[in-house]
């Protein structure tokens, strides 16, 4: 057991033996009644202690001494040291849309894991599994969203941290396919807080996940989007494309051919009419055009994030929305910016982005990502090529072991101690009990062994 | 306090009477035997006739029968002036809160009032305690008793101020009852009381005693004087039998030495009707015990 500010434990020792010297050495004068005839009263000597201890006294004392021990004892934070192994593994388990087989990767979890190791699952959300690895493993299932290497860090690091008492060293394993979306501007960040090597184990991605976007654009031949789409996808052929992005309105056949395949139809309006115009509303409903357009300033999709003044013209009614509707791009105040809808194999994408047509924000990277963010192949499927072999180095680390000595990794934030509120509620009753059984002895007579003489 | 207007002990007390034990000296007429030679019709004596004698008191059929001229005496009857003095020190006000002593020390004190106004004596009060000396002269009026009981209950006794001191302020009474625990000045109070009867008065003492001082109920405590917090002594089981034989035989030698200076006492403890304590007091066997240790 080890005990986490042991200052208290002794501060608590020396009251009890405080509370234990007070209880011997004093003497307690008993209760004065008033008596007109105490003269009559036999005389006897003033001694410095002849009371005589009874059983309730010591019982008193007893009590009094565990309640004070009690409280020590728990302010002293008292944790119960687990049985200490060599290796201890953590084990972050991809289950994002970029996994080809769950199986494979519970598989290869199994290979490693060992009772006592952490399991922590992750996609853009990470799951520690703390029991039933096994049965969960077992029943571990693909996820739709995006996998996030930095969010499974993060977790590897918390978990390390209340590991580091249970091992001489620590682990750390990633099975993951390991695609380039998994990774983002902060990974390598929270990769170097880990104090050494990193275990990789690959697995198969899914098959489409290979595939890029290939963008074909409808749209007038100055439009400043068609720049900014040639700048995030290249140029693209419309025969082997398999995100069409319709500036206009789109028609049946666009439509068809979003549902006939794998296929993203993106419908980014160049132009929109007003509530109060003659002409039709550029989105569909629950799309509303604004009365008054107004200027949000930021944007972020897919992990991009942009700041200019864009011109939010149209406001979206989350509530009146398809259930099965996915927000793509938020604007900085929350509301939707763009909304993906699943149609048939394939989806249609409507993006209520107004793209500036002066200055040279279409020509800058951020707003090419923004736009690479904004056609990307449909929710669950992912859009990155496999990452490479640069960033893979950059993600294992030093080669060798990768073993992490315990004490390098970081204190953890907070450390329950169990003990502690059973501990105060022991104190607490001690003192009830000793109140009590006070009080019972004070209404009772109590024979005398000493007096004050005159 | 409410047990002072109770008109039962004034019912019980109806009817009594206080004869003095000895010719009484009073200078007014009354309802006592006076030493005086009077008028009253009960004969006292023959005396030889002397010039200045009223001739008519000459007895004239004795002077048929033996040739001599005597004069026939009678007694005259004189009033018993009488002041009853009440202790309210602290130690009266005890037990606690019920204050027993003091109730019974005041309803004594209100029936002896009653039974001497019943012979149409004059009485009077005297209160000592920690709030002074309160008197009310002997007065024969109606009113007296009622003067009596409003003066009593607005004491409240506290103090431990010495009740000798006051005695020779009652040398204008024939009869003085001394109603106290005698926990003060036991000794002075016994020097005043038999100069008092030395001097021809009437001394009643009543000894008023708790229960809960004959028998303490809380042992295993520090007893503390209310009239001395000095005094604090602890008293349990082992002890009670000494403080029982102790009290027991102070009580004995002061009722010896009251006695044996002429003075009438009556132990009064606490629970005891207020009226067999008048009685007991009043009546000619109290008295008759006293009589003989007489000087």
């Amino acid at each position: 057991m080890t005990f986490l500010a042991p200052a208290f434990l002794f501060a608590a020792a020396l009251v009890a033996g405080g509370v234990v010297a007070i209880h011997f050495i004093v003497t307690r004068e008993p209760r004065t009644v008033p008596l007109p005839t105490a003269r009559f009263a036999p005389l006897q000597p003033v001694r410095t202690r002849s009371r005589r201890l009874r059983l309730q006294d010591l019982l008193l004392l007893l009590l009094r001494v565990l309640a004070i021990l009690a409280v020590g004892t728990g302010l002293a934070r008292p944790v119960i040291d687990p049985p200490r192994r060599e290796v201890a593994r953590i084990l972050l388990v991809d289950r994002s849309h970029a996994l080809a087989d769950p199986a494979e990767a519970a598989d290869s979890v199994r290979a490693l894991y060992a009772e006592g190791d952490a399991v922590v699952l992750f996609d853009s959300t990470a799951t520690v599994l703390r029991a039933a690895v096994p049965d969960s493993l077992a029943a571990l299932a693909r996820s739709a969203a995006q996998p996030r290497l930095s969010v499974a860090l993060i977790a590897a690091l918390r978990t390390a941290s209340e590991m580091r008492e249970r091992a001489d060293s620590i682990e750390l394993a990633i099975i993951s396919p390991f695609t380039a979306e998994a990774v983002d501007l902060a990974t390598d960040s929270i990769r170097a807080l880990w104090p050494g090597g990193v275990r990789l184990v690959r697995v198969t991605a899914r098959a489409d996940s290979a595939a890029p976007a290939v963008v074909a654009f409808v749209g007038e031949p100055d439009d400043p989007l068609r720049v900014a789409l040639a700048g995030a996808h290249g140029a693209g052929d419309s025969a082997s494309s398999n995100v069409r992005v319709v500036r206009g309105t789109p028609n049946a056949a666009d439509s068809a051919w979003a549902a006939d395949g794998a296929r993203v139809l993106v419908h980014w309006p160049a132009t929109h009419g007003t509530p109060d115009s003659a002409a039709a509303p550029a989105v569909p409903a629950p799309w509303t055009a604004r009365a008054a357009p107004d200027t949000v300033g930021a944007l972020t999709a897919g992990g991009v994030a942009v700041v200019a003044p864009f011109e939010r013209w149209a406001a979206y009614d989350e509530a009146a929305g398809d259930g099965a509707a996915r927000v793509v791009a938020r604007w900085l105040d929350g509301e939707p910016a763009a909304v993906e809808v699943a149609h048939g194999a394939g989806c249609i994408r409507t993006v209520t982005v107004d793209v500036p047509s002066r200055g040279d924000l279409v020509l800058q990277p951020r707003f090419a990502r923004l736009a690479a963010a904004l056609t990307r192949t449909c929710a669950g499927a992912a859009t990155a090529a496999p990452l490479d072999s640069a960033r893979l180095a950059a993600l294992a680390g030093e080669t060798g072991s990768t073993a992490v000595a315990a004490g390098a990794l970081p204190q953890p934030e907070v450390i329950r101690s169990t003990l502690a509120p059973w501990l105060f509620g022991a104190a607490l009753a001690f003192a009830l009990a000793a109140l009590l059984l006070q009080r019972r002895t004070a209404g009772r007579t109590v024979p005398l062994e000493m007096g004050r003489g005159e | 306090m409410e047990f002072l207007t109770d008109g039962a002990l004034l019912d019980a007390v109806r009817g009594l009477h206080w004869p003095a034990r000895r010719v009484a000296r009073g200078a007014y007429h009354g309802g006592h035997r006076s030493r005086r030679v009077g008028s009253s019709p009960e004969f006292m004596q023959y005396c030889e006739y002397r010039p200045g004698d009223e001739a008519s008191k000459i007895d004239w059929k004795l002077f048929g029968r033996t040739g001599r001229v005597n004069v026939r005496q009678t007694h005259d009857d004189s009033e018993m002036r009488t002041s009853i003095v009440v202790d309210a020190s602290a130690s009266m006000a005890f037990p606690q809160p019920s204050m027993d002593k003091w109730r019974l020390a005041v309803s004594v004190a209100v029936g002896l009032a009653a039974v001497t106004q019943n012979d149409r004596d004059p009485v009077g009060l005297v209160v000592a305690g920690g709030a002074g000396v309160e008197v009310l002269p002997p007065r024969a009026r109606a009113s007296t008793t009622a003067n009596m009981l409003r003066v009593l209950s607005g004491v409240t006794p506290a103090g431990s101020r010495p009740l000798a001191p006051v005695l020779p302020m009652l040398r204008t009474s024939w009869r003085i009852a001394l109603i106290t625990d005698f926990l003060g000045d036991a000794d002075a109070l016994l020097d005043q009381a038999s100069e008092l009867v030395a001097a021809g008065r009437e001394v009643f003492a009543v000894h008023i005693v708790a229960r809960e001082e004959l028998e303490p109920r809380e042992l295993g405590t520090l007893v503390v004087d209310p009239e001395d917090e000095g005094i604090r002594r602890p008293l349990d089981e082992a002890g009670l039998a000494q403080y029982r034989n102790a009290f027991a035989r102070w009580r004995e030698e002061l009722a010896a030495s009251l006695r044996a200076a002429g003075v009438v006492y009556q132990l009064a403890v606490t629970g005891e009707p207020p009226d067999q304590v008048v009685r007991r007091v009043v009546t000619p066997a109290a008295t008759a015990a006293a009589t003989p240790s007489q000087p």
